[in-house]
């Protein structure tokens, strides 16, 4: 996977009003700027900062993280499922590097 | 002879009453240092995590209860450290979890992330796995939308540093 190749995963069956989880991994190197390459060059910082969650058109949620989230940062959530729409993440880094991934929440035909 | 002898008790009847005392001031210091705590309660904050709490909660009362932390005792690799938190309080749109606040007290970083929650989530159930320095105690704290402030706190030995 490159920097900012994301995935989110949902569950497969999904019926109106349940709480799903919500589990979400991007690409990243999440540099701290302590380290240093093998020939002692110092690693910039290089992380992912904002990644904001929405469902449709609602922002449902946001975080702030730093460096000291682990490389290739996951996180897991829930989502009252109420309705049909996008769930959308959009995570952005502290060079201004952008990447979004999207699953479609449907439900399950009854 | 007589004088020698009378000297040397003297001198060491002067010794006892000096470590004596002492030692009884030193104990006096500790008990007075150390109250009874509960061992899941964490140390008294750094200057540094003193100071993100009070821009975070100003002067509100931190207390526990209503969050849980789990987190590993013993963390092999400080790079990679899960972390669970999650709540008993509602997610509706009279009352909701407003954000969780992350902060590892002795990390070049401490407040590690922040999370702003909304209803829409149902619930407050977060997973990640984050980066520790070295041993030291993890707090977990949440705000609600009406202003309440709860904690949960982990006491978390790290093996390899995870910071660099």
């Amino acid at each position: 996977m490159g920097i900012g190749d994301a995935r989110i995963r949902i569950p497969d069956r999904i019926s109106r009003g349940d709480l799903i989880t919500v589990n979400a991994i991007v690409s990243h190197p999440m540099d701290t700027g302590f380290f240093r390459t093998v020939d002692g060059q110092p690693i910039p910082a290089f992380f992912i900062k904002d990644v904001v969650v929405s469902y449709g058109e609602a922002q449902v949620a946001r975080f702030e993280w730093t460096s000291g989230v682990s490389r290739d940062p996951i996180v897991s959530f829930t989502l009252r499922a109420d309705k049909e729409a996008p769930l959308t993440i959009v995570w952005t880094d502290s060079k201004g590097g952008v990447y979004r991934q999207t699953v479609n929440v449907a439900f399950a035909a009854v | 002879m007589t004088s020698r002898r009378v000297f040397l008790r003297g001198c060491a009847l002067a010794g006892v009453g000096v470590l004596g005392s002492s030692a009884l001031r030193g104990g006096e210091r500790l008990l007075a240092a150390v109250p009874a705590r509960d061992p899941g309660d964490p140390e008294v904050p750094n200057e540094q995590v003193a100071r993100i709490l009070k821009d975070l909660f100003g002067d509100r009362p931190i207390r526990k209860g209503h969050i849980s932390l789990d987190m590993p005792a013993v963390a092999e690799d400080g790079r990679i450290v899960p972390v669970i938190i999650e709540s008993d309080l509602p997610m509706t749109a009279e009352q909701h979890v407003k954000a969780v606040h992350l902060i590892v007290d002795h990390n070049p970083d401490p407040h590690l992330a922040a999370y702003h929650l909304t209803p829409a989530l149902g619930s407050v159930a977060i997973q990640s796995r984050i980066k520790m320095k070295r041993t030291t105690w993890v707090r977990a704290i949440l705000e609600t939308s009406t202003g309440d402030v709860w904690a949960a706190y982990a006491h978390v030995n790290v093996s390899l540093n995870g910071c660099g």
